[in-house]
């Protein structure tokens, strides 16, 4: 990358619940109210939908004596170095990588084949009424014009922080924290810090891209193309030697009815 | 007595070449979505977007006719007989210059393999399809395999048309005339499909 690399860090230890966050990119993205109902849980909503790009996971854990703990945690699109998504996108430009490694997204490109919701790893990509690709897209727009992202502008508690990718992983280490993503998918743009394993917060202990469709694409993909060149060239090969089987028009055929 | 013998009756022509311009449709309009080296095809269908309603429209068309032409055949190309196992053992002749003599009746082993796998593959092609067309409604382990499935079996498919269409043109002069006009000559029938032609011909 011609750039630095852009990063966001989620200190899950720091988030309190408050959903600013999630408010914030609603006002920014203009995305319309979801209609959820009540579940037993702060939670709200259950999980990320095409009119959300990030929301706040909920881990409520009652211990034996009835005590609740809370962790928090934000979910949305971790902008994969590798990114599956990417990979499968069969429509040029519709998935992209900005210069600073941001994976955006473009509405007018997106064929709406769903390629990508099979493809990433952390199960992000939605799709809505429009039938078109939505995720986090860590508000482009803002950064293009010097700002930061909504949701961590309007994070109070510095959980959410935007910055140079390095110098984010830098502060966090010197901190002693412990992070999650530096390396997973040629590094996420999205890095977390976290206070247990990766599983109690729902991420993947170690992401990757699913493996059938590392077959598909990765596999598959080339050696098609191969074999489709393959058979042509057995074909052509089969006629010069053994070649074709002529009838014989004056009914004297060698063998007569030789063949099968 | 007639120079020709009848092999394909007009309904089972038409029906053969509606599966024909299905596939070659569906290829088309898939080639896009298959690999980025394919993306210009897209513009045959003014865009990715209408390739994939034209890939669906013609894999709708192209399982029923498939399947159709699978089930009028079904009865000769499930049952294999002593000649069959011959043709197997001596790979159809098709690596000699002399080949022994093969029995085969109305369809030749390899025939009878190629139309059973044209059946199951445009079963499972069809069962995918209907997957990667609604993924959001399946889980999305079965969406990712299907997705390979569906690549894999398109792979296999067009491998095997190479190989239909080498040895029924050049590869059999005379074969292609029984799907142009119905009738092949006496002397195609009596060199490739021996059996078949003491039946027919005994009528």
């Amino acid at each position: 990358m011609a750039q630095v690399r852009s990063g966001f860090l989620v200190d899950t230890s720091r988030c309190i619940g408050c959903r600013s966050c999630q408010v914030a990119c609603k006002e920014w993205n203009r995305l319309e109210a979801d209609k959820t109902t009540q579940a037993g849980s702060f939670e709200n909503p259950r999980d990320l939908t095409p009119m959300l790009y990030n929301r706040i996971h909920f881990i409520e854990k009652a211990d034996d004596k009835g005590d609740v703990t809370w962790r928090f945690v934000n979910e949305r699109c971790l902008h994969c170095g590798d990114a599956g998504c990417m990979k499968v996108c069969p429509s040029p430009g519709a998935l992209y990588r900005t210069k600073d490694g941001i994976v955006g997204f473009d509405k007018e490109k997106c064929i709406s084949c769903k390629y990508c919701v099979s493809a990433c790893p952390f199960d992000v990509p939605r799709y809505g009424a429009d039938d078109k690709v939505s995720k986090c897209h860590l508000c482009l727009d803002r950064i293009g014009a010097g700002l930061v992202p909504a949701c961590a502008k309007a994070c109070p508690t510095q959980t959410l922080q935007f910055g140079g990718r390095d110098a984010l992983i830098a502060k966090a280490k010197g901190a002693g924290k412990k992070l999650y993503g530096e390396n997973s998918l040629a590094g996420l743009g999205v890095l977390y810090t976290l206070e247990g394993k990766p599983e109690e917060y729902g991420l993947p202990a170690d992401p990757s891209i699913p493996t059938s469709i590392f077959l598909w694409k990765d596999v598959l993909k080339p050696l098609g193309i191969l074999g489709f060149w393959g058979s042509v060239a057995a074909a052509v090969l089969h006629y010069v030697t053994f070649g074709s089987r002529p009838l014989e028009e004056d009914g004297e055929e060698k063998g007569g009815d030789s063949h099968g | 007595m007639a120079r020709y013998v009848e092999r394909f009756n007009t309904a089972e022509r038409v029906l053969h070449w509606f599966v024909a311009a299905s596939f070659f449709t569906l290829l088309l309009s898939g080639l896009g979505l298959y690999s980025l080296l394919f993306h210009h095809t897209f513009d045959l269908f003014g865009g990715g977007e209408g390739a994939i309603l034209v890939h669906k429209i013609a894999g709708v068309i192209f399982f029923f006719s498939s399947l159709l032409l699978f089930f009028n055949h079904a009865r000769e190309v499930v049952s294999f007989d002593e000649s069959d196992r011959k043709w197997f053992r001596a790979l159809g002749g098709y690596l000699s210059k002399d080949p022994e003599h093969i029995d085969s009746g109305k369809f030749n082993a390899g025939q009878k393999v190629f139309g059973l796998f044209m059946g199951i593959a445009t079963l499972l092609l069809g069962v995918t399809g209907v997957i990667n067309w609604w993924p959001q409604s399946f889980p999305r382990v079965i969406v990712q395999l299907s997705l390979l499935l569906h690549g894999l079996l398109f792979i296999a498919f067009v491998m095997l048309m190479v190989v239909h269409v080498y040895l029924t043109t050049i590869g059999n002069p005379g074969t292609l005339e029984g799907m142009l006009y119905g009738n092949v000559r006496r002397i195609w029938a009596r060199k490739h499909h021996p059996k078949w032609y003491k039946e027919i011909a005994g009528k």
